[in-house]
């Protein structure tokens, strides 16, 4: 074997000037870091001061209040049917708005524009920021919150149809436009089909972000569940908020269960391949 | 009447000619066999006469009912409603794999029902007995209510048939029609291609690769070589044609 060409050809390329400095460029990194918790005034001193105070909070959580719980069933159903309707609702306004964004279906430039800037308008702003000016409008209650769930999550369900339908195979739309088919035909019979299972399983998955939300919106006057935990809260009743936080736990861990059963059952049937 | 292909001429995207000219037409109930080498643009020409690519020059032209319809230099509803009378079986099928055997024949159809009506999948009883007699004309008509994407090849390729035919086609541009089939199942289809071209008085192109099946049911051969015809003849080709064609060493191919 020729020596010099294997060790001329198994040489490794130079390293990158940038690279040469990395110790500095980790000083500097943790330097940053260090600088920023500073800024956020981290003080592990008043951390570790406040612990028995902490210790104190946690044990007058104990025991859960569970007289509480038949009293807190009609807020939690409140609470998951705002996160239903608001992704309902979200669904069937993201489903036209993701069509017209889609750069697959071939609809006019302009209503793709104004789609797509509909879509990010309404995932930049916050939901807390929709319930407010909702509550200008309509008043206290679930409504305006279901509202503001729903608008906001069409920002990201807007989104995520449209990267579905975007990922489909082009075969298929190609050959139902080749039939002489119109847009909305082939939208209608080749890339919903097509886009359907990631679209049901993008919006199962907002659905248990939005049973998070509401209990949030809930704070701010929707009522529900969130509304009860920050009453407890400023009631000092820990029993009660720490049953409260368990029967939230015990929600969010059925509704996974649930989306996850139901995706199964959609999409579950093995193939014989 | 007949369909009129004229100077057909297709670049790639790097500025290779690929078709050079091409100009060929197929009479009414005429089954023509299209064979080259693989990569030498069979699939492509299809796709121009449709208009799913769009040729760099040249005309199509489509004579039938007394009238004629010219393909290029349309667009809007004007090419959707000319697209009606082609019907194309693709290489890869191309079927709507969550929708039932069905509802894909059933797709021949938009082009002739409102967009309204077809939203709500609205066919006429009367669409959905020519569907289910096309399968079973093709054999297949116990996949009906199946999805399309738990069927064999062969089976779709059978259904994509039936979804050309539920069109009411003029011309039916078949790429590869039986290369997913078996040889008996092969001979089978080809049978009805011809069958349904000659019955229905169809232009038909089929892309094909086995000399043999071209010989014994097509009615004409058109060989591509280089981007140009280089035989146009009787479908009873003899091997010295043949050799030729699916020779890769001579002519200017090579060196581009
Ligand atoms: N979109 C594209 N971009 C670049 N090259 C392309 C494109 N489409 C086709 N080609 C090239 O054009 C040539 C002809 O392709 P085509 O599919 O028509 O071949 P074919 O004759 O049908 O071959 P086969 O018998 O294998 O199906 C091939 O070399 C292919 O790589
Ligand atoms: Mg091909």
């Amino acid at each position: 074997m020729n020596r010099s060409s294997l060790t001329s050809t198994t040489r490794l390329p130079a390293l990158p000037k940038w690279l040469r400095f990395r110790y500095f460029a980790w000083a500097l990194g943790i330097g940053a870091f260090v600088g920023a918790a500073a800024y956020l005034e981290f003080s592990p001193q008043a951390l570790a001061e406040g612990a028995p105070r902490m210790i104190n909070f946690v044990r007058q959580l104990f025991p859960p209040d569970i007289k509480v719980l038949p009293s807190l069933i009609a807020p939690a159903l409140k609470t998951v049917l705002m996160a239903a309707v608001a992704t309902v609702m979200a669904a069937l306004m993201s489903l036209p708005l993701a069509v017209m964004a889609a750069g697959n279906t071939e609809m006019p430039k302009a209503l793709r524009g104004i789609s797509r800037l509909l879509i990010e308008v309404a995932r930049v702003i916050p939901d807390v920021v929709f319930a407010l000016i909702f509550i200008t409008a309509v008043g206290l209650g679930p409504f305006p919150g279901t509202l503001a769930m729903a608008v906001h999550s069409v920002g990201m369900l807007g989104k995520l149809y449209r990267e579905a339908m975007e990922e489909i195979d082009p075969g298929p739309p190609e050959a139902v436009k080749a039939v002489g088919a119109t847009r909305l035909q082939v939208v209608r019979y080749a890339v919903i089909p097509a886009a359907l299972p990631a679209m049901v399983s993008d919006t199962l998955y907002r659905f248990d972000i939005n049973v998070r939300n509401s209990i949030i919106i809930g704070f701010v006057g929707a009522g529900g569940i969130g509304y009860r935990l920050i009453v407890a809260m400023r009631l000092f009743k820990y029993q009660e908020l720490l049953m409260i936080l368990l029967l939230i736990l015990g929600i969010i861990w059925v509704t996974e269960k649930l989306s996850d059963r139901l995706r199964a059952a959609i999409f579950g049937q093995p193939l014989l391949r | 009447m007949m369909l009129e292909v004229k100077a057909l001429s297709k670049r790639l995207p790097d500025g290779r000619p690929l078709l050079k000219g091409i100009s060929f037409d197929v009479r009414e109930g005429e089954l023509v066999g299209i064979i080259g080498l693989s990569g030498v643009g069979k699939t492509v020409l299809l796709r121009c006469i449709n208009r799913l690519t769009e040729p760099d020059g040249g005309e199509i032209c489509l004579r039938c009912d007394g009238e004629e319809y010219r393909i290029t230099g349309i667009n809007g509803h004007k090419l959707r409603d000319i697209r009606r009378k082609f019907a194309m079986v693709y290489q890869d099928f191309n079927l709507v794999g969550r929708l039932t055997v069905l509802d894909n024949v059933l797709i021949g159809r938009l082009g002739r029902i409102s967009t309204l009506k077809s939203m709500i999948k609205r066919f006429s009883l009367a669409d959905k007995e020519e569907a289910l007699e096309w399968l079973s004309r093709l054999g297949i008509e116990n996949l009906a209510p199946r999805r399309a994407e738990t069927l064999s090849g062969g089976e779709m390729q059978r259904v994509a048939l039936a979804r050309a035919m539920m069109q009411g086609c003029q011309v039916l541009l078949a790429d590869e029609p039986v290369a997913n089939l078996d040889p008996k199942t092969a001979e089978e289809v080809m049978g009805q291609l011809v069958e349904i071209t000659e019955k229905n008085n169809l232009r038909t192109l089929a892309v094909m690769h086995q000399p043999e099946l071209v010989r014994r049911y097509c009615h004409r051969v058109i060989a591509i070589k280089e981007g140009i015809v280089a035989y146009d003849g009787k479908a009873d080709i003899d091997e010295q044609v043949l050799a030729h064609v699916y020779d890769k060493a001579s002519g200017a191919s090579k060196v581009a």
